[in-house]
């Protein structure tokens, strides 16, 4: 639906090309692609017999896929695919086994990737209901090796601090200034309390489902990444499709993400420096993969979540759905439509270079607290043009080790997002730290040794 | 035990603040209201000091606010503007002229010049009338399009330096979700912009950026402000509806949604690989544009010819070509009202602002000189009491 003012082409101003040998007309009420067989499936408007349509998805996925390993110039590497048994994942799994094999089969063609892997995050931890040994089985039919990582490891000990306590000062003489920031101490993970619960409290400090499903999607994404390189997997695939991709995008938004937007639902996002990440899924909506699994008798399971059979109010990410689901049914390009938006924005410059979130990993916003507290006054002192409060830029402003028990202000270190999630968490809640920073490391390294030689836009 | 007031910690609370569930007393409420709005004028740098500033006043609750405040804040941190009330009168019956009487009664009671233009005045065409030809499906088009270059012409009409209109934080979030259901990337990269520019020379503004609807409802009712409320009687089947009641469910779930929407459209940036319309001026009435003909041209045309549907379906080039073609012939279409040029406008007002300057005063809204041209030898227009501008204004014949 664009607006009728943008100067889209008219089909009517080409000249017509007499159609050659090669194209044949459509034959109407049979397949589209091979004309002679009878049509089982509408899609977008368009009949496909059943051979076809698989034949047609698989295509898809391969120039797809072929297209981002062109964008990005990472060299030839072993790929992991991330399952999480639910339909989108398992058909990835299944296209990209099959392609890996065809190129290995040939003589003179090169494989693809040096492997393929599969990678699941267990959640057994909070969804007790599923069964692992399925979506093992899943992996076993597609012939790639399993690897699986608890959620829990988050926060496992590996060395490193790794999390971090929310300390906040009740008392009525705190001033409001003080309130506005987050302030947190840092936790080492101790023999006394089993991962597995400290990742149920967290989650139980967590108050609405949006927090906790948002966490969730946090924790799996940096685990995922985390399994790639432990694999040493250069690229790791995600199997958003397209629906699912669209309804990402409205509800991040919705969130305030809207500046690490472009590096959770891109097609190609080299965020995270040692580990590309694909979305070839993204041309799918969720009727296409639907049939694709029945045809092809892939096996799936239903990957549960919080808000899982809750009714739409429940959380933002299930309005989202509700809604971007039944816009969609009336108008019908609607979720294509938001997912073309997507490809036509970029992050911002100054995203690439940012510090990435303690929490979740993604880069921070430049004075994301300050812009909030200018437009929502609380305190009722004369301050009447809030002045800009001095910028620290000091990374030590973080918890240093040896002091474990100050509190730190960690404002400036979390995202927009983040900061609300943390703001309305319950006090003593410990939360996981993304450890996000040795993966930038040597970007950051780089570009402040050759800082003094770039021209700033600006001057 | 009732509840102190969370900010003076001395008055009891009576309200709980839909931006932040705060609860707090009245006057506490407006002090944090108002300041909001200062904090952005300030922030964006609006203004300056001298500028004739104009309020597009519908008599809606969102305009009559914007006046009051605009009035308030002027003279409680010396901004040092000239206040002006813009309205403009689409001809909708029922609906615009009860609201039309309100913005009058906000005329005497915030002691403002006030200054009508009507869609039949500017162009022959009331939405009435265009309704009748349209039809109810697409009308909102022809609103939205000719209102926009209303104001502009009025704003030339009276010389003024910046518009201020009244568009809250839930609009400016509906027509983010909205431009992104729809794919409109021109739209998206423009719409959270706090000042923007229709003719490509006044500058017009959303002080209310920040400001929830909620809120807005909020003040003027403990204020007791008159306002007008009702929808318009074409409104129902816009595609805004959908993003509209998205965003009431969102604001349902989570109060901070409505900024945090904000937040997310300020932070997208348009691909530069995109190729975005380049700004021209059309060619029969000189207002921005991006084809050769601007929209509202290209609405009348279609009006005037019996095409309904031109410009608004998708063939706009073929729209462009069948003026083109047209206007070469030899008669073209006569009508009753030809839009004047918008570069006789500026004149105009360069005409005025220089009197202005180097000759008398500004005159004061009661004295009897037109407020608009100072000359003190044209009288207002004694029939119309409600006008403070004189004839030379209303002036559109070429």
């Amino acid at each position: 639906m664009c607006d009728s003012s943008s100067d889209a082409p008219c089909s009517g101003s080409q000249p017509t090309i007499d159609p050659t040998k090669y194209e044949r007309k459509r034959v109407p009420g049979m397949c589209v692609k091979c004309k002679v067989a009878k049509p089982n499936v509408t899609i977008r408007r368009s009949l496909y017999c059943k051979e076809c349509f698989v034949r047609t998805c698989i295509v898809k996925f391969r120039t797809a896929t072929n297209r981002s390993r062109k964008s990005t110039t990472t060299p030839r590497t072993k790929l992991m695919v991330a399952l999480s048994g639910g339909p989108s994942s398992s058909a990835m799994l299944s296209m990209m086994a099959d392609f890996q094999r065809m190129h290995i089969k040939g003589t003179a063609a090169q494989p693809l990737y040096d492997d393929v892997v599969a990678g699941h995050v267990d959640e057994s931890a909070l969804f007790p209901e599923v069964k692992e040994s399925l979506i093992a089985d899943i992996a076993e039919s597609a012939g790639v090796k399993f690897m699986s990582a608890k959620l829990e490891g988050i926060f496992a000990d590996n060395g490193e601090a790794s999390a971090f306590a929310k300390t906040v000062d009740e008392a009525a003489g705190v001033s409001q200034e003080v309130k506005d920031r987050i302030y947190a101490r840092l936790v080492k993970s101790g023999a006394n309390i089993s991962s597995k619960e400290r990742l149920k409290a967290f989650f139980a400090g967590l108050t609405t489902d949006t927090d906790r499903e948002e966490m969730l999607d946090v924790l799996k994404s940096l685990l995922l990444v985390r399994l790639a390189r432990k694999e040493e997997c250069g690229v790791l695939l995600m199997g958003d499709s397209g629906t699912r991709i669209a309804t990402k995008i409205v509800s991040l938004a919705s969130r305030g993400r809207g500046f690490s937007l472009p590096f959770e639902v891109g097609a190609e996002s080299t965020w995270f420096s040692d580990v590309a990440v694909y979305r070839p899924m993204r041309d799918f909506i969720m009727k296409e993969i639907g049939f694709f699994n029945r045809w092809t008798a892939q096996k799936t399971v239903v990957v549960p979540t919080f808000t899982t059979a809750a009714p739409a109010r429940a959380s933002i990410g299930r309005l989202t759905e509700a809604f971007v689901v039944g816009l969609d049914q009336d108008f019908s390009s609607t979720v294509s439509t938001i997912g073309r938006t997507m490809q036509k924005l970029e992050p911002q410059k100054r995203a690439r270079d940012a510090l990435p979130c303690l929490l979740c990993g993604l880069p921070v916003e430049h004075n994301a607290q300050e812009w909030k507290s200018r437009l929502t006054v609380n305190r009722s002192s004369d301050a009447a043009a809030l002045p800009y409060p001095s910028r620290s830029t000091d990374p030590t402003d973080r918890c240093s080790e040896n002091n474990g028990q100050t509190a730190a202000d960690v404002t400036r270190l979390l995202c927009y997002s983040c900061q609300s999630i943390v703001h309305s968490a319950a006090p003593g809640t410990v939360f996981p730290g993304a450890n996000a920073s040795s993966y930038r490391n040597s970007h950051e390294d780089l570009r402040r040794q050759i800082e003094m030689f770039f021209i700033d836009n600006d001057e | 035990m009732p509840r102190k007031c969370e900010i003076c910690h001395d008055a009891r609370a009576i309200l709980r603040r839909p931006k932040t569930g705060q609860r707090i007393c009245n006057e506490c409420f407006f002090y944090v209201f108002e300041t909001e709005v200062h904090n952005t004028i300030v922030e964006s740098k609006l203004f300056k000091r001298g500028d004739r500033v104009g309020i597009g006043a519908s008599g809606g609750k969102d305009s009559t606010v914007l006046a009051h405040i605009m009035k308030t804040l002027n003279e409680r941190h010396a901004y040092g503007l000239e206040l002006f009330l813009l309205s403009v009168d689409e001809g909708i019956a029922g609906y615009r002229d009860d609201s039309l009487e309100t913005v009058k009664r906000n005329k005497t009671q915030y002691a403002l010049p006030l200054l009508i233009v009507s869609y039949e005045q500017l162009y022959g065409w009331s939405m009435d009338a265009i309704v009748e030809t349209v039809g109810r499906k697409n009308n909102c088009t022809f609103c939205g399009v000719f209102r926009r270059q209303a104001l502009d012409r009025g704003a030339l009409m009276l010389d003024l330096d910046h518009i201020v209109t009244g568009h809250n934080a839930d609009d400016v979030a509906e027509t983010i979700l909205m431009n992104l259901f729809r794919g409109d990337i021109p739209r998206l990269g423009r719409c959270t912009e706090i000042v923007t520019t229709g003719d490509g020379f006044i500058p017009r503004s959303k002080p209310f950026k920040y400001a929830y609807e909620k809120e807005i409802v909020m003040y003027a009712y403990l204020k007791r402000l008159d306002y007008f409320s009702t929808e318009c009687t074409y409104s129902p089947n816009a595609y805004r509806g959908y993003a509209r009641e998205f965003l009431k469910d969102l604001e349902s779930v989570r109060s901070t949604a409505i900024l945090d929407i904000i937040h997310s459209g300020e932070a997208m940036r348009v691909a530069s690989s995109v190729q975005l319309p380049t700004p021209a001026q059309c060619e029969r009435c000189g207002y921005l544009s991006s084809n050769a003909l601007c929209k509202a041209c290209v609405l009348l045309e279609g009006l005037e010819r019996g095409l309904p549907k031109l410009g608004i379906d998708r063939s706009a080039r073929q729209a462009q070509q069948i003026i083109a073609a047209d206007s070469a012939n030899a008669d073209p279409v006569v009508r009753a009202v030809e839009p004047v040029h918008f570069e006789r406008l500026r004149q105009k007002a360069l005409a005025m602002r220089e009197r202005r300057l180097n000759g008398s005063d500004t005159a004061h809204p009661q004295s009897s000189a037109c407020a608009g041209c100072a000359d003190s030898c044209c009288n207002p227009d004694s029939n119309d009491n409600d006008k403070d501008v004189c004839a030379c204004m209303s002036d559109t014949t070429a």
